[in-house]
């Protein structure tokens, strides 16, 4: 079961990475700089999977 | 669509060959028919999870709940698998090897027992199969080409039993950090479109966004890999 969880979830590094970028880019699409997200959703992503390679 | 039929062949390449290496290992245990049934009930569960996950999936009526969902489950899967090629393609963790993973299972002694064996062959086709079964389903419902995506992984796992019967050993040389970097760019590049768009943004250039999307996750990934390299690539690295 857990794996099971884990493959279709990924482990807790994987859902902070995914969360962390989808909170900041439903933020920044509430202020001003909306048209930012397209670009910092794609960044905020690829430094998680940086993050991730590490660890 | 093209795309997405392309990304579930390799997703579901990588994880046949996975796949293929536990049947195989258990085939010489308790026989190929034996691991051939395991093989084909953890694939009768898979097909009705495939139905149960697409008529689900269907029922979501707001097309932007069901972009936003679909696109939450392709970013976890993607950001996950190219974080572990660049990792892989930068030396910070070991390549898979299907010959040691072969040699490891070999090693276990509960294979030599038919149930512990059969058990070994339906889990591990069963979790392979899983990473497959959600990029069908999410991909698939999506692009509303379920049975198209379905057709794509089914044609994967044709052309790895193929394979297999012609080389009867692991097959250690399909470039399977290549494939997840590729495919983990794709899935990631899928990902951030939807959650994006089912938010109610405007991609600056519609759906060419996405080949801009996949250019700078390939091309970020491979800096990543430059970055984290501690020493000379080697061939077959990435």
């Amino acid at each position: 079961m857990q794996g099971f969880i884990k493959t279709i979830f990924g482990d807790k590094y994987t859902l902070s990475v995914a969360g962390a970028c989808i909170v900041i880019a439903v933020t920044l699409l509430h202020t001003p700089a909306a048209i930012m997200a397209g670009f910092v959703l794609p960044a905020c992503l690829l430094a998680g999977a940086a993050y991730l390679a590490k660890h | 669509m093209m795309g997405a039929l392309i990304a579930t062949y390799l997703t579901a390449t990588v994880e046949w060959v996975e796949a293929y290496t536990i049947i195989l290992a258990v085939a010489l245990s308790i026989g190929w028919p034996r691991a051939l049934g395991a093989a084909g009930a953890a694939l009768l569960f898979l097909a009705v999870l495939t139905t149960i996950g697409s008529v689900i999936l269907t029922m979501i009526h707001d097309i932007s709940i069901l972009q936003f969902v679909i696109g939450v489950f392709l970013t976890l899967f993607g950001v996950r698998w190219l974080g572990k090629a660049i990792a892989r393609g930068a030396g910070l963790k070991k390549l898979h090897d299907e010959d040691a993973e072969f040699a490891g299972l070999r090693a276990r002694a509960d294979i030599h027992e038919e149930r512990a064996a059969w058990w070994i062959a339906f889990n591990g086709m069963l979790l392979e199969g899983l990473e497959v079964w959600l990029i069908v389903v999410a991909l698939g419902v999506q692009t509303h080409h379920t049975l198209a995506a379905s057709s794509a992984a089914i044609v994967a796992l044709l052309v790895v039993c193929i394979a297999g019967a012609l080389a009867r050993k692991p097959l250690a040389k399909v470039p399977e950090n290549t494939i997840k970097f590729t495919v983990g760019s794709g899935i990631l590049s899928f990902g951030t479109f939807w959650i994006l768009e089912s938010l109610g943004y405007d991609w600056p250039l519609g759906d060419t966004s996405l080949l801009a999307l996949f250019a700078f996750y390939i091309l970020g990934g491979l800096g990543l890999i430059r970055l984290y390299r501690a020493k000379p690539l080697t061939a077959g690295t990435i």
